[in-house]
């Protein structure tokens, strides 16, 4: 597993972008105090899912508003199509530690990271 | 169940089907489109896909793995309608001289680009993915590259060829900086200092007549209306769209002095039966204004979602803020909110040199938009803080009759 941010970089209710693993993935806290991890940028367009907006364990992308699972990753509706992938989070003393999916991302088309 | 026709394959018409569909449509749902394409999203037309970043398959609509049920017919264009009487079907009118027939029509027929006068080779609007195409099979690398307009599509265009190496881009708009009458003067300065730091040249003040042809043949530049030539290689022209509606001349579809459908809240025209969405319609909408008019992406969307619902006797969708973005150079400009100009704009966040304002904007000392560059957390915040508010009754049916649920037909 890989620490990527500690507890107290988390704000409830929010995510924060991780650009220090490729493709970036969004860690969020939500109202209930639980943590996940899922790839950050949305399969539709190049846009950063930290900054949508969290509610019911779904984040929805701040720019048109597909909402995807953080538990599964999966997509309500359109516009986006695929679903993000889902990385296993855990919180020890403090940190937060995740284990990267193995699966091919659904990066959106003509986004690349290098 | 009766049957709905969506005349128009674009953005409002394809999600008007996938809707119909979603909220359980069983009966027969054609779509009719001029163009040969699938439906397509446009946004990127003058963005990524002009930048040559997506190909013409990752701007379809439709999802390959779970297509939509729906009649599609490509490469047909409408020509009329001639409205049924009370619960008889309406005629749609087909170039070919063939016609489709429903309960239910759906008008979604878009915009046009607005040209500016004859358009030679050299000379290019945006509106269809043949004329991102034709644009980019310019040698934008080098050119001398003028645009006409200084709206969002104008603006993107610049920012995408000043990337691909055109030697310059002058932006010649009305205005005497870009987007300042809708949008205040904060965003003006911000995106005239965002687009010069880049190379791009925003002249204001400047009303094209023309553009002009040279020797070859070619666009050779633009005229002004005070006499100024600006010599050019390529010329985009981006003044605008009008709604494509001329086919619905002699219907008993009522259209405003522009052109766009008149529709009551939620998308019901002067004809029982006859809808309109997207681009091509304007709603009378109490919450969001007297004679909103839509244009953007997200309108398209809610139109969609609303008329479906009208259709299957769903309760109609909260009434959302409208919202659009742009992007140039890299930064994203969103805009959350109803301005009917005149709004006082207050810098809440950033800075003009920065690129990243948060705008607010009040009217009658109400906040009623917020816009974001770079901003994506903050504009998302705001949207979902307005609560959705109450559907308003309709307008246009009231006074011209009942209108039709698929249930009546
Ligand atoms: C270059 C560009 C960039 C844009 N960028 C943004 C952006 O960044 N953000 C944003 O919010 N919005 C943006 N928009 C606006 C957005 O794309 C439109 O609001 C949206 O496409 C409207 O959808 P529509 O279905 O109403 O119309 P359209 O997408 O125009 O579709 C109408 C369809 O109807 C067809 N049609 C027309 N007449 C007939 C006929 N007689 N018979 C049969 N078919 C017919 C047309 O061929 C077309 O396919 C952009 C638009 C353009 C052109
Ligand atoms: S970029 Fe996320 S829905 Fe479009």
């Amino acid at each position: 597993m890989l620490r990527v941010c500690a507890m107290t970089d988390l704000v409830p209710g929010e995510g924060l972008r991780i650009d220090t693993v490729v493709p970036p993935i969004a860690v969020f806290l939500t109202e209930e105090g639980t943590v996940h991890a899922i790839d950050d940028t949305c399969t539709h367009q190049d846009a950063s899912l930290a900054a949508g907006w969290v509610e019911d364990c779904r984040v929805e992308c701040p720019l048109h508003a597909s909402t995807f699972s953080l538990l599964t990753g999966d997509v309500d509706a359109q516009p986006a199509k695929k679903p993000v992938r889902v990385h296993a989070a855990e919180v020890r003393d403090g940190e937060v530690w995740v284990r990267l999916s193995t699966a091919a991302p659904n990066l959106p088309p003509g986004v690349t990271f290098a | 169940m009766s049957d709905v026709v969506v005349v128009g394959a674009g953005l409002a018409g394809f999600h008007t089907a996938a809707a119909l569909r979603r909220l359980g449509h069983q009966g027969g749902l054609t779509v009719l489109g001029a163009e040969e394409h699938a439906p397509y999203d446009r946004p990127p037309l003058s963005k990524a896909f002009l930048g040559g970043s997506l190909t013409a398959a990752d701007l379809a609509l439709d999802d390959p793995d779970a297509p939509l049920d729906v009649v599609w017919e490509r490469g047909v264009r409408v020509v009329g309608l001639q409205a049924g009487a009370a619960g008889a079907p309406h005629r749609v009118l087909l170039a070919d001289g063939t016609d489709r027939r429903a309960e239910h029509v759906v008008v979604a027929t878009g915009a046009d680009a607005v040209r500016l006068g004859d358009h030679m080779p050299g000379a290019h609007v945006l509106r269809t993915i043949e004329d991102a195409e034709r644009l980019r099979a310019e040698r934008l690398a080098g050119a001398r590259v003028v645009v006409v307009g200084d709206g969002f599509v104008a603006l993107e265009a610049a920012s995408t060829v000043v990337e691909l190496g055109a030697a310059s881009v002058v932006v010649a708009g009305p205005e005497e900086r870009p987007l300042e009458r809708r949008y205040g003067p904060e965003l003006a300065a911000s995106l005239l200092a965002l687009h010069a730091r880049r190379g791009v040249v925003c002249r204001g003040g400047a009303r094209a007549v023309a553009v002009t042809s040279g020797a070859d043949g070619r666009a050779a530049g633009v005229m002004l209306a005070d006499g100024t030539h600006l010599d050019a290689d390529v010329v985009v022209v981006g003044i605008g769209a009008r709604p494509a509606t001329a086919w619905l001349a002699g219907s008993a579809v009522v259209r405003d002095a522009t052109g766009h459908v008149d529709c009551d809240a939620r998308g019901a025209t002067s004809v029982p039966g006859v809808w309109a969405v997207g681009d091509c319609a304007r709603w009378n909408d109490e919450v969001r204004g007297p004679m909103r008019c839509a244009g953007h992406w997200q309108d398209a969307l809610d139109h969609a979602a609303t008329v479906a619902a009208a259709l299957v006797g769903a309760p109609a969708p909260a009434v959302t803020e409208p919202y659009c973005w742009s992007e140039q150079h890299g930064v994203m400009v969103q805009v959350a909110g109803h301005l009917a100009g005149g709004e006082r704009a207050t810098v809440l966040d950033g800075s003009v040199d920065g690129a990243d304002l948060l705008l607010r904007y009040d009217r009658d000392g109400e906040e009623v938009a917020v816009l974001g560059m770079n901003r994506p957390r903050e504009v998302t915040r705001w949207r979902r803080s307005r609560r959705p508010r109450p559907v308003p009754t309709p307008l246009v049916a009231a006074e011209s009759g009942p209108t039709r649920s698929l249930e009546d037909a």
